[in-house]
C-alpha cells in the first residue's frame, strides 16, 4: 500500500538556516545534494555538532526529526526540519551555525498512505508533531479538501500556522491557554469536525503520545481508523538497533523506524507505547 | 616524489582470524548490523572483512518489551532480549539476499549448551557462513541467570561442546563481566577455539529518577559505545598477551583511530559496533583509515601492527 524510502544517503548537509520561532522552537534548513525528495512522513536521523569528519560523540546517537518539507533551493535540494529544543540533543542542534554540517542519514520510514482522490482528509497535529503533516497537507489538498487543526500549549508554541495556511487548506487552531484559536484539546477540534461526520474523510493524527491516543479513540468511536506517526528513541533508524520496539495489538512488536513510523492507529497496543 | 612511490605502494591488508579468511581487518559486531542486507543501500559489504551476523537462536524470539535501549554520556544501553528470526530462516533467508562475496560469520546464542550445539550443527555445511562466534554474554538457565562467559568452568563445558558440533572456525565471544579476563581467554583456546571475540557489552544500569526505576524494561543493559573503549583495549591486551590464538577487538571502536589501537594491543582484526548506527558507513570508514594510516607509516602488510604496543619498563 504504501511506497517504500527511497534509498537512503548518509550525507554531510550545511546548514543553511537554523533559528528560533519563538521559545524552544527552532526551523532547521538544510542543503543536501543527491537529496532523492521525502514521501509525507519519512523522517531523517540527525547527528548534532557533526562538522565534517569530527564527528561528536556526546550525545552519541542522532535524534530522528520529520522531514517537514522539501524545498527545491538555489544551489542543491533542500529540507526543513522542526524542532523543539528540550534536551541535550536538540540543545545542540540549536547551537548549529550557517556554514556547519549536519549528518543525515534518509530518508527512512514508511510513509503516509495518501487518501483517495476526492475524499476529504482531516489532519490533527499537536506540537512539534506538525512537522509530519506539512508533506501530507500539500499532498493531499491535490486531491480533495484538507482540514488541518494545530494544537500548542500556547500561541507562541505554535508552529507553521503560515505555511500551512499558504497551501489554501482550511486551518483551525486550538491552544491549551486559549491564547489563540480555539481553547483546549486539539483532539476536540477532531471530535467537532467529526461531528458532521460524512464518513469518508481520511483522518490522521501527531504529536504527543495521549494526542494520538485520543485522536485514535475518537476516530474508533465512530467506526473510523487513523494514521498516526509515532515517535521513540531509535539508534540507528533503519531497522537494525531494535531499540525503537513498540507492542502492537495483535501481541507482537514492532519497530517505529521500519515498520512506521506511520501506523493504522488500530495497530498499536497504546497503552505500552512510551 | 618518494612519498608517492610509497603511497602507490601494495599493501597487504588481509588477514587471516582463526581460520577465516579476511579482505581486510574489519567485520561488524553482532547486533549491531542485523543480517547485512540493511547496510546494502549505503555501502557494498564486500569491501570491509566481513560481517558477524546479528545472534541466532534455534527458535525464533521476539525480545524484551519497551523500552530497549538508553542513551549515557559516550555511550549507551541496550536490553534487547533475544530477538531473532532463528536459525531455520537465517539460512534460508538472511544469507542468500546477501551478495557473492559477502563474508559472514554466523552468531549464536541460547540458555542451554545442547541448543547452542545444535545451532551450531545445523550451520554446518552452509556454504556462505565462513565461521561461527559463540556468543557467551547470554544469560544461563541451569546457573540461575549468570552469563556463560562469567564462569571458567561453564564457559569451558560450552566451548568443548560447540568445537565438537562444528569443524567451522570458532571464535568466542567473552563477556567483560569477569574478574580476570586472561583465564576465560585461556579456558577458550585450551577447548579449541579458533579465536576471541572481544569484548561484549558491560553490564550496565541507569535510573529515571522521576520514577525511580530502571530506565531500560528489563532492569540491566548492556553498556556500549566510545565510553568502553579504554576498557576493551585493557582486555585485548591482556588476553592476546595470554593466549596464542587470535583476538578480534571490539568495544567503542568509532574511526579508524580506535581501531588501530585494538591492533597495536594486539588484535588481528576488529570488529565495528555502536558506531554503525550513528553512521552507517563507520566500517568502511574504518577499513579506508586502517589502509591509509598502514600505507602512511611505510608498512608492507596491516599484521604488521598486530601486537606492537610498546610498554615502557621503569
Amino acid at each position: 500500500m504504501n511506497a517504500p524510502a527511497a534509498l537512503p544517503l548518509r550525507v554531510d548537509a550545511a546548514v543553511l538556516e537554523n533559528r528560533s520561532e519563538g521559545g524552544a522552537n527552532y526551523r532547521l534548513r538544510l542543503g543536501i545534494a543527491g537529496w532523492p525528495g521525502a514521501a509525507p512522513g519519512h523522517f531523517v536521523m540527525l547527528s548534532p555538532g557533526t562538522r565534517g569528519a569530527a564527528l561528536r560523540f556526546d550525545p552519541l546517537l542522532p535524534r530522528p526529526m520529520a522531514v517537514y518539507r522539501t524545498l527545491a533551493g538555489a544551489a542543491s535540494p533542500e529540507i526543513e526540519v522542526l524542532y523543539k529544543a528540550t534536551g541535550r540533543g536538540t540543545n545542540l542542534l540549536a547551537e548549529a551555525r550557517v556554514g556547519d554540517f549536519v549528518r543525515v542519514v534518509g530518508p527512512l520510514g514508511v510513509p503516509f498512505a495518501l487518501p483517495q482522490a476526492g475524499r476529504p482528509a482531516l489532519l490533527v497535529g499537536g506540537g512539534t508533531g506538525i512537522a509530519s503533516l506539512y508533506e501530507l497537507a500539500a499532498r493531499a489538498s491535490v486531491l480533495g479538501p484538507v482540514v488541518v487543526m494545530l494544537g500548542a500549549r500556547n500561541a507562541a508554541d505554535l508552529m507553521g500556522c503560515d505555511d500551512f495556511a499558504a497551501l489554501g487548506v482550511e486551518l483551525r487552531i486550538a491552544t491549551e491557554d486559549g491564547s489563540r484559536g480555539h481553547r483546549g484539546r486539539v483532539t476536540e477540534l477532531l471530535e467537532v469536525a467529526l461531528a458532521a461526520d460524512r464518513g469518508d474523510e481520511a483522518i490522521y493524527a501527531c504529536g504527543p503520545t495521549p494526542m494520538m491516543r485520543r485522536a485514535a479513540e475518537i476516530a474508533a468511536a465512530r467506526g473510523r481508523c487513523c494514521q498516526v506517526s509515532l515517535e521513540n528513541h531509535m539508534a540507528c533508524g533503519f531497522g537494525v538497533c531494535l531499540g525503537c520496539a513498540v507492542p502492537r495489538a495483535d501481541g507482537k512488536i514492532a519497530l517505529v523506524c521500519r515498520d512506521g513510523p506511520v501506523f493504522d492507529a488500530d495497530q498499536v497496543a497504546w497503552a505500552g507505547v512510551p | 616524489m618518494g612519498g608517492r612511490t610509497v603511497s602507490a605502494a601494495h599493501v597487504e591488508m588481509s588477514v587471516n582470524l582463526g581460520g577465516i579468511a579476511l579482505r581486510n581487518p574489519v567485520l561488524t559486531a553482532s547486533g549491531t548490523f542485523g543480517y547485512g542486507a540493511e547496510f546494502a543501500p549505503f555501502f557494498d559489504l564486500t569491501r570491509i572483512g566481513g560481517i558477524v551476523a546479528k545472534s541466532i537462536t534455534l527458535e525464533p524470539r521476539q525480545g524484551n518489551q519497551p523500552p530497549r535501549i538508553a542513551e549515557t554520556a559516550a555511550g549507551m544501553l541496550n536490553a534487547i532480549g533475544l530477538e531473532n528470526v532463528g536459525v531455520d530462516a537465517f539460512i534460508a533467508e538472511k544469507i542468500p539476499a546477501l551478495a557473492e562475496g559477502v563474508v559472514v560469520v554466523a552468531s549464536v546464542f541460547e540458555t542451554e549448551i545442547d541448543r547452542y550445539a545444535e545451532v551450531c550443527k545445523r550451520l554446518a555445511g552452509v556454504p556462505r557462513v565462513a565461521g561461527i562466534e559463540i556468543n557467551a554474554s547470554c544469560p544461563h538457565v541451569k546457573s540461575g541467570g549468570i552469563e556463560f562467559g562469567q564462569r571458567a568452568e561453564v564457559l569451558a563445558q560450552l566451548v568443548r561442546t560447540t568445537r565438537r558440533a562444528t569443524p567451522a572456525p570458532l571464535l568466542v565471544k567473552l563477556s567483560p563481566n569477569v574478574t580476570d579476563i586472561r583465564e576465560m581467554a585461556r579456558v577458550c583456546e585450551a577447548e579449541g577455539a579458533d579465536g576471541l571475540s572481544m569484548i561484549n557489552t558491560l553490564q550496565a544500569l541507569d535510573v529515571d529518577i522521576a520514577t525511580r526505576r530502571p530506565v531500560l524494561r528489563n532492569g540491566l543493559g548492556g553498556l556500549s559505545g566510545p565510553a568502553i573503549r579504554p576498557v576493551a583495549l585493557r582486555m585485548v591486551w591482556q588476553a592476546s598477551q595470554a593466549v596464542r590464538i587470535p583476538v578480534c577487538g571490539i568495544g567503542g571502536i568509532m574511526n579508524a583511530e580506535d581501531a588501530i589501537k585494538f591492533l597495536i594491543c594486539g588484535a588481528t582484526a576488529v570488529q565495528v559496533g555502536t558506531a554503525n548506527y550513528l553512521n552507517p558507513l563507520a566500517a568502511l570508514e574504518v577499513a579506508e583509515g586502517i589502509e591509509a594510516y598502514v600505507r602512511e607509516n611505510g608498512l608492507a602488510r596491516v599484521s604488521d601492527l598486530v601486537g606492537t604496543l610498546e610498554v615502557p619498563t621503569r
